[in-house]
């Protein structure tokens, strides 16, 4: 059946204008639109990206699967690395646990819980760096809601993306999530310390993406230095 | 689920260009490399377009290459 108007052709291709006539829908005019659904987000995105360059703010933009570590791996980070002032946007859909452990960890931090929200778009940041100001020459971490689908198609004004997986999660899962994959410049792979006791082959779990593989364990600290290294070849840390 | 956000922009954008008629169908693009499920998609957009001039409106999915997602048009009463 025809998806357009439900008559009976079988042509599944959507794209198609009906040459024959309708009767049931006599009076209704076409309006043009052409308008990109995510034109706002990326405004904003825009925006925001504005308002990092005039304070000389660097923002990435952490996105993971929910227990995969990337609050773990962030108190790490700001309690190793003080090269440059770090600040945190936390992103939860409730709570505010990890903006605890942020602020515990000795970074600034406003958590933005998003209610039903999956990911954290641009607006969203736009109001909590009104909240955080980080200060002029940080690091700003957005750290997006735990999931491996929804952030994917939200621009944040970020420079970079960095995807945090664990071995506990299977290494088919540049397969599974493409997209989230797709979009990154570096992946993360923690808690590699408990290679021995699970099932995680690393060289098909690497042969699945374009950007380095990094092996890490927030938990022990083993190849964080990699971590802190790709932050400064990407001229992300600077000092 | 992000299928939600994306359904309640695309009605804020038809509602914002009905000038007081009332939407039949909506027309959108959806790239085969955008994530986005149609199904889900035309869920929420019934869920969102209530109480708006778009309640009750047909919304067509177009798949198109690439990675688009835009509203092409619409029809209006």
């Amino acid at each position: 059946m025809c998806t357009t108007c439900g008559c009976g052709s079988d042509e599944v291709t959507i794209d198609h204008v009906h040459h024959h006539h309708h009767h049931h829908e006599p009076e209704t005019r076409t309006v043009s639109i052409e308008q990109d659904v995510l034109a706002k987000n990326r405004l904003f995105a825009e925006r925001n990206r504005g308002w990092f360059a005039g304070r000389e703010v660097t923002a990435i933009n952490l996105m993971g699967t929910p227990g995969a570590g990337k609050t773990t791996l962030l108190e790490r980070t700001i309690r190793e690395m003080d090269a440059m002032p770090i600040a945190v946007l936390e992103g939860d859909q409730a709570t505010a646990n990890d903006a605890d452990r942020i602020h515990a960890a000795g970074a600034s931090v406003v958590q933005i819980n998003t209610g039903a929200g999956c990911h954290l778009d641009a607006h969203m940041v736009a109001h909590g760096i009104e909240r955080l100001v980080p200060s002029r020459g940080s690091l700003l971490v957005i750290e997006n809601v735990g999931n491996l689908v929804c952030p994917a198609l939200f621009d944040l004004g970020e420079r970079a993306r960095v995807v945090l997986v664990s071995v506990t999660e299977g290494d088919d899962k540049p397969l599974k999530y493409p997209h989230m994959f797709r979009t990154a410049d570096v992946i993360l792979l923690n808690k590699i310390d408990l290679l021995p006791y699970v099932r995680f082959d690393v060289a098909r779990f690497a042969a699945n993406v374009d950007v380095p593989v990094l092996r890490v364990s927030a938990e022990t600290g083993e190849g964080v230095s990699d971590w802190y290294a790709w932050l400064r070849q990407s001229q992300i840390v600077t000092a | 689920m992000h299928e939600l956000a994306l359904a309640s922009e695309v009605v804020s954008i038809c509602a914002a260009r009905a000038d007081g008629a009332r939407v039949i169908r909506v027309r959108l693009e959806v790239g085969r490399l955008v994530a986005v499920l149609p199904d889900s998609l035309r869920f929420c957009f019934d869920a969102c377009a209530r109480g708006t001039a778009a309640e009750g409106a047909v919304l067509d999915i177009i798949e198109t290459p690439g990675e688009a997602l835009r509203v092409r048009n619409m029809e209006v009463d």
